[in-house]
């Protein structure tokens, strides 16, 4: 009866096993899927480039000028789950991306597989990438493929047991990698809206700092953009929701042209990582920081989701 | 109400002289907001929510100014602030490179006072290319040696 009972159990754990193993296998994009992808094009991705803020990560630290074009990578996230190190997304064929087909990039992109099959780490922001339209994606690839091939490998991450497990990040999507979108909008909510949505969602990824992390580190989307003790643990970023501590008092223009210039309506400058992002949304077309602007003042307002400021200011 | 940030500004320089010598940490937070309200003023400007006035801008060109030769001396040993204030303690790890960043500051207002002239940027062009650079430093400053709040 025992010995029956243990190998009820023990064939119940293989199959659970089993069943776990599957669940958390890197999922690829289908063929039939990648079939449909249109021809990109450099110029429109170009602008998509500048959205999802590639080079914000993938350039060696403080590039400035056309040398943030060179995506040699080397810059070092230091987040409680140990050093994730950006990799060299330039087109280099042996150290870079340069070696990879569209399925290579769409499958990245979208589902956070590399091309040997294995699961990347979601530092890099594909739980916010997957929101992306395929064609966008294809514009992204021929744009990339016109950047400098950049020899060099940085180093590898540096993470702490059991994060250093890719296959336990099977189970981080299986929690966190959700492609519909966040803000649920009515049919009729303003065009403006519903591209702010797409572009503060999808390619900006905006919600991977300014939303907070639960303690496996996934986005907790019941406080969506309310802000977040920065993932490197120095300082906090800001609440960009309308709730109390946030920008209930930004107006449209103020959100454009912080995004545009750099300047707060207060005329406080941006800093830290979000200088590295401004740069890039500088060079975004008028009508996408009104877009941006329109979302975040349309999406629900939530007090800070991060722990009470310190009292001074500078 | 933009226009309220002038006497605001000279105000905080002024106030800065009194307490200099036993509190580097309100003299350093009086030229920054000193500085805050030179950048307001001259960003209404710039948008064109205030009309240009060369004289108003050379008020706040030569508030950078100021700020800008004295900022660096306001952040001794000891000066850290226990995590109560937003300077980074990337500061004094690095101390040289938070001068050399003061010193292009520095360098930058210097030249926008030398465009300014005795009258001010004659028209809004010319105090767009004098005060830019000047601008410019908040950003690359805020970047290393400010805990990241915004």
């Amino acid at each position: 009866m025992l010995r029956t009972l243990a190998a009820a159990l023990g064939i119940i754990m293989i199959l659970g096993g089993a069943t776990l193993w599957l669940l958390t296998a890197p999922r690829s994009l289908d063929a039939a899927v990648l079939a449909e992808a249109p021809d990109g094009d450099a110029a429109r991705g170009e602008r998509v480039f500048w959205t999802a803020g590639c080079t914000s990560c993938h350039a060696r630290p403080r590039a400035e000028g056309e040398a943030v074009l060179e995506l040699a990578g080397g810059l070092e996230l230091k987040t409680a789950f140990g050093t994730f190190v950006a990799p060299n997304i330039s087109q280099h064929e042996r150290d870079g991306i340069g070696g990879w087909s569209f399925a290579d990039f769409a499958n990245s992109m979208l589902r956070g597989v590399s091309p040997g099959g294995s699961h990347l780490y979601p530092a890099f922001p594909y739980a916010s990438y997957a929101r992306m339209d395929l064609s966008d994606v294809a514009d992204l690839y021929a744009f990339m493929r016109t950047l400098p091939a950049v020899e060099g490998r940085p180093g590898g991450h540096s993470l702490d047991f059991p994060y250093n497990i890719r296959r336990g990040i099977g189970v981080w999507k299986l929690l966190n990698l959700h492609p519909e979108p966040v803000v649920a909008l009515a049919d009729d909510a303003p065009e403006a809206v519903r591209r702010g949505r797409y572009l503060v969602e999808g390619p900006g990824h905006c919600g991977e700092c300014h939303t907070p992390r639960n303690r496996l580190g996934g986005s907790i989307l019941a406080q969506w953009l309310a802000g977040a003790v920065a993932a490197e643990g120095d300082g906090i970023v800001p609440n960009i929701t309308g709730g109390e501590g946030g920008i209930a008092d930004w107006s449209h223009n103020d959100i454009a042209y912080y995004l545009e210039s750099g300047f707060t309506p207060d005329f406080d400058s941006v800093g830290g990582a979000m200088v590295a992002v401004q740069k890039n949304t500088a060079r975004l077309p008028a009508e996408d920081l009104a877009a941006i602007a329109a979302y975040l003042k349309a999406a629900p307002p939530h007090p800070n989701g991060y722990p009470a400021r310190r009292p001074a200011t500078q | 109400m933009k226009l309220l940030l002038i006497p605001a500004a000279v105000l905080a320089l002024s106030a800065s002289a009194v307490t200099a010598a036993d509190d580097p940490i309100a003299v350093r937070q009086a030229l920054m907001q000193a500085n805050a309200g030179a950048a307001g003023l001259s960003g209404a400007m710039l948008k064109g929510e205030l009309d240009y006035n060369p004289a108003v801008a050379k008020a706040a060109i030569a508030t950078f100014n100021a700020v800008a030769s004295s900022y660096g001396h306001y952040f001794p040993e000891g000066s850290e602030g226990n995590g109560e204030t937003t300077a980074s303690p990337k500061i004094w790890e690095d101390m040289a490179g938070f001068q050399e960043a003061v010193g292009k500051f520095e360098t930058d207002a210097a030249g926008a006072v030398e465009a300014s002239g005795k009258d001010g940027p004659a028209d809004l062009d010319t105090f767009k290319a004098a005060v830019g650079p000047v601008l410019g430093n908040c950003k690359s400053c805020h970047e290393s040696f400010r805990v990241q709040d915004n």
